[in-house]
């Protein structure tokens, strides 16, 4: 899911960035309200679990492989705010420190996992609770956010105005992939979300 | 550093466990099996350069530490990535509490 250095056309890397900071500075703006000590506490904790838990890569035969990535939950958990600031704590480490997703994609990753996966997973739990019950609303919650952070991911690079523009490949095989891989991740979701909202029921902010 | 985490003691330690368990997941198992996202079928369906050696700064590349096998700097890696957000979540912690106080 992170889009290493030399995967984005630099016209598409400079828009994923633009895009990535406007959002960034009205994040912020919101966050301001939201964020009080015990909240900051919270977005910390659960970025650590987060940055831990896309260590486990879950390999499946056949060669293919995934790993929790955590924008759904975080969105369930913590809101589209503080949940995009947990993600932005995760993929900013990631980046800086360990070179896991490219600096030139830093904008697109954030996008796509620190944006699209956190408003997914909020908004389709938020839709779904009342309707289907909380674990129904948060399995679908973490798969919709993997599989719209895939489409995104797609979305950018296969539109490259200097490389050609390759949709057609790009799209469906991120977009089918992280459909099939993301029932785990819904699994995963829903599960954390139970757990948590037993041990801290203030917590979840859907 | 982690005082401001008191309360969430217990996922702390459920996160450092994680942490050592994951050369399993992230070494061991995609050696035998092949690791390979999605992202890196359709990389290869259009010949996209992966250009993460040229471009790298840090010693860390892809979770290793220099001069430590693979597992064992896989877990280190992980644990400095821990601490790297605990400090980012302290700073946080404590521009909350500033803002509290002056609010």
């Amino acid at each position: 899911m992170h889009i290493p250095d030399g995967f984005l056309d630099p016209y598409m890397s400079a828009a994923t960035y633009a895009a990535f900071l406007g959002y960034l500075v009205y994040a912020l703006r919101r966050v301001g309200n939201l964020l009080d000590p015990p909240k900051a506490s919270l977005v910390t904790v659960l970025a650590a679990g987060i940055f831990a838990a896309q260590m486990l890569n879950w390999p499946i035969p056949g060669g293919t492989s995934l790993h929790f990535v955590g924008g759904g939950l975080a969105g369930i958990l913590l809101g589209p705010y503080l949940g995009f600031l947990a993600m932005f704590m995760v993929l900013l480490v990631q980046t800086l420190v360990f070179h896991d997703g490219g600096i030139t994609a830093l904008g697109a990753n954030m996008l796509n996992m620190g944006v699209v996966a956190v408003l997914a997973g909020y908004h389709a739990y938020r839709y779904l609770k009342p309707r289907t019950g909380e674990f129904a609303a948060a399995l679908v919650g973490g798969w919709l956010s993997i599989t719209l952070a895939g489409l995104a991911t797609g979305l950018e690079i296969g539109v490259s105005p200097t490389l050609g523009y390759h949709l057609d490949v790009t799209v469906p095989v991120m977009t089918v992939w992280h459909a099939a891989l993301g029932i785990v991740e819904g699994v995963a979701t829903a599960l954390i979300v139970a757990r948590v909202k037993a041990l801290l029921p203030e917590v979840v902010a859907g | 550093m982690t005082g401001f985490l008191g309360r969430h003691r217990r996922a702390l330690i459920i996160t450092v466990l994680l942490v050592l368990v994951s050369p399993v997941f992230g070494v061991v198992l995609a050696e035998m099996v092949g690791y390979h996202e999605p992202l890196d079928v359709a990389a290869e369906k259009l010949g996209l350069p992966d250009k993460t050696s040229e471009l790298n700064w840090t010693p860390f590349l892809d979770y290793t530490v220099p001069g430590l096998p693979e597992t064992l700097g896989y877990i280190v890696a992980g644990l400095l990535g821990i601490a790297v957000i605990l400090g980012l979540g302290a700073l946080l912690h404590r521009l909350a509490a500033r803002r509290g106080r002056e609010g």
